[in-house]
């Protein structure tokens, strides 16, 4: 073989050798005599998180986690990309309306099958928690954090319109949007973040529904109610469309509105009434936010039951990390543990979370703790948000499909707010989606 | 076969690799998944089912509606992109003080990432906080604040913006690439014979423009219907669907209906019509080479 040929096939070789080295380029599953969990979240609260973690990690020295984050409104969808992609993925957040997609896509594994000791927090948490926690009478992960979506007005703007009391009805909030409005006090006193690309929206409209008399959208049998003449359903899209577009009391935003915007324009005094997660109320009233600050109430929510929705995002274990043997499932249940249960006898870091940020919990003993209590009281009137708990109820239609009908709901409900059709035929279009993928998955 | 003559074989074997792995099996695999049942919430059905895929995903409501959405957004699209780099082109192959800094300022957004300028234009017409709004307020021009990207009207528009305004440098560049070798010689002619400016961009400058046009045309109506990234970042496909281009259905069918199957019969039509019409961009193009 000549000089040159010798180079050739060296070049050849070369090239070969750089692909593998490529190919092989896998990321490492674990440290040497310890557990690398794989952890993803949503991007909120990330320096508490790794905080948490760095704690978790003392607390636990064999462990070591790796940690992602994704934007609130994308994570579904990163989520997604990683199962199918099988990207190392051990525990997570996740949400209370995934939950059976999740899990019917064996993505996520009950948590009590090999830790039957998470049953021993049930008995602490609301009602709604529990049920949204449970998929085929299994328990999904620990929580957290769970809230429920209030009402709230800006104090100030109703003092200046001369209304005494918030309103209680949805016909006594379109008086008081347009008696505001009318005074020039807000051109469109009604804000909400009912944008297409975010999943708050059907849970903001859940809650509405739920607020008004025989408020529900599916009965015991996922049988869709709210096609039904003059369902609660039709009464809450019927006011939003007249409410956008006759009246002009609603914000046009709302349509393309993350919670985030309906904030700005709550804090920027835009607006009077909006519908948030409560803890978006310790943000509303932060006087190094807003000039608003100290401004914003709760008051219960407009409709003749008062009820609203509740949901809960809680940390879960994937199949992925039950593959990886038992090491990996029991340093993923020390994580849920830790951060969704209790250490050395409290809720630290759900605790944490509430002093810090606001959130909410699924232990309702917590509304006693005095800390809790001190921290949420400089934001909040804490025995109204109680009451408001008191008053939630868990989504309803919670199945493997839920999430595909709910981005079908968004668009649809959408054009009823538009008036590209009638609220009547959104909903028969919403009824009608439902029972094809309630057939589909039978 | 011998040794030598393996060589050429053996050097090119390495990128053939990465063009099967990258390229090949994600098609042959996408073939497969469009003629299976695969919905991920179902992960033990993935009977053989044909075309059903295909059958269902035309028939459904989304096709034709996205189809629509996807045409009017091309055409609006196309037709802004193509006027936009004819002027940026013309403007810039005049020799004005200045010129080469106009080119950088010009061509700058085509150097940015779709997904960052999606997020700069959303910010530009949001309904709250936009700057654009606060120009126009400012201005006088409106009285308050437009909520731009919550009527299905606007929000089609805003997207043509951000599209012209990532898509339209390209475009200018084929253009002024052309511009710049047609012969000066040809302009005096024009001239000499009494014609104006009118004149001399109607029978000089457009049918040498001719040939340049055509692909600009062609490439931008493929980029269009095959556009995700800035309804992916700037509304979600909203309001009520409006801006839900193909691309995006296919997005949809996938991350959120779980459907792998639709997603990739989607995927699938969605290649074909992109294929027929780089057929005719090589069609046309062949017609303009000299005989």
């Amino acid at each position: 073989m000549t000089h040159m040929a010798c180079t050739r096939w060296l070049v050849v070789v070369s090239l070969g050798l750089s692909l593998l080295v490529a190919v092989d380029a896998s990321p490492a599953s674990a440290q040497a005599g310890g557990v690398t969990l794989n952890l993803v979240s949503w991007s909120y609260g990330v320096e508490i998180v790794r905080d948490n973690i760095g704690k978790f990690q003392q607390k636990y020295p064999g462990v070591t986690i790796n940690y992602s984050d994704f934007s609130w409104a994308t994570y579904h969808d990163a989520m997604v990309a990683r199962f199918v992609s099988k990207t190392p993925t051990d525990v997570l957040y996740s949400s209370d309306h995934w939950l059976q997609e999740w899990a019917a896509a064996g993505w996520i594994v009950p948590v009590d099958e090999s830790f039957p000791q998470v049953r021993q927090y049930l008995s602490e948490y609301s009602p709604f928690v529990r049920e949204a926690l449970t998929y085929k009478g299994r328990i999904y992960g620990t929580p957290y954090y769970a809230d429920t979506f209030i009402f709230v007005y800006n104090a100030d703007h109703l003092q200046r319109a001369g209304l005494a009391a918030p309103p209680a009805t949805l016909e006594e909030l379109t008086k008081q949007a347009e008696t505001i409005k009318a005074k020039g006090i807000a051109e469109f006193p009604i804000v909400l973040a009912w944008g297409q690309q975010d999943p708050f929206s059907i849970e903001s409209f859940t809650g509405l529904v739920f607020a008004q008399r025989n408020g529900s959208l599916f009965d015991k049998d996922l049988n869709p109610v709210f096609k039904m003449p003059g369902s609660a359903a039709e009464k809450v899209v019927t006011w939003a469309a007249d409410a956008l577009g006759a009246k002009r009391i609603l914000s046009p935003t709302s349509l393309q509105a993350a919670n985030v915007d309906q904030i700005r324009a709550l804090q920027s005094g835009a607006a009077t009434f909006g519908l948030i997660p409560s803890y978006s109320l310790a943000v509303l009233n932060d006087p190094g936010q807003t000039q608003q600050a100290g401004k914003f109430k709760i008051g219960l929510m407009p409709g003749e039951s008062r009820a609203t929705v509740g949901f809960i995002r809680f940390y879960a274990i994937t199949s992925q990390a039950q593959r990886r043997g038992k090491d990996v499932m029991t340093a993923a249940w020390n994580f849920l543990d830790y951060f969704g249960g209790k250490t050395d006898g409290e809720y630290r870091v759900t605790k944490r979370w509430s002093l810090e940020k606001g959130l909410g919990f699924a232990q309702t003993a917590l509304f006693a703790d005095k800390d809790i209590r001190a921290a949420f009281g400089k934001w909040a009137d804490v025995d109204m948000l109680q009451k408001q708990a008191q008053l939630a109820r868990a989504k309803e239609g919670m199945t493997p499909y839920y999430g595909t009908w709910d981005v079908f709901s968004r668009a649809e409900l959408h054009k009823a707010y538009l008036g590209q059709q009638k609220p009547a035929d959104t909903l028969a279009s919403m009824a009608k989606k439902w029972e094809e993928l309630k057939a589909k998955a039978k | 076969m011998t040794k030598p003559a393996l060589y050429p074989y053996a050097t090119i074997l390495p990128v053939m690799l990465v063009v099967a792995v990258f390229s090949v099996y994600p098609l042959l695999y996408s073939v497969h998944l469009s003629l299976h049942e695969n919905v991920l919430t179902r992960p033990l059905d993935n009977d053989f089912v044909g075309l059903q895929n295909f059958r269902e995903v035309v028939t459904g409501y989304y096709f034709w509606r996205s189809l629509w959405s996807t045409a009017v957004f091309a055409v609006m699209a196309v037709t802004s992109v193509s006027l936009y780099g004819l002027g940026v082109a013309m403007l810039l192959n005049q020799a004005v003080l200045g010129s080469a800094l106009l080119k950088i300022v010009v061509l700058l957004p085509w150097a940015i990432p779709a997904v960052i300028s999606g997020i700069i234009w959303r910010w530009i017409f949001d309904g709250d906080y936009g700057v654009l709004n606060g120009l126009l307020l400012v201005t006088g021009a409106v009285d308050r604040y437009v909520p731009w990207m919550s009527h299905p009207l606007s929000a089609r528009l805003c997207m043509v913006v951000a599209h012209v305004w990532k898509q339209g440098p390209l475009a200018a560049v084929f253009l002024l690439a052309a511009l710049q070798v047609i012969p000066a010689e040809l302009y005096d002619a024009v001239r000499i014979d009494g014609a104006g400016r009118w004149n001399g961009f109607r029978f000089v400058t457009l049918p040498y423009l001719k040939a340049t046009l055509a692909l600009v045309l062609i490439y931008e109506t493929i980029v269009a219907i095959a556009t995700f990234d800035l309804v992916y970042v700037m509304t979600g496909g909203g309001p009520a669907d409006a801006t839900a281009i193909i691309g995006w259905y296919a997005y949809t069918e996938i991350f959120r209906f779980l459907n792998l199957g639709h997603g990739a019969a989607l995927a699938i039509i969605l290649g074909v019509v992109l294929l027929g019409l780089v057929l005719v961009y090589l069609r046309a193009l062949r017609a303009e080479e000299p005989a």
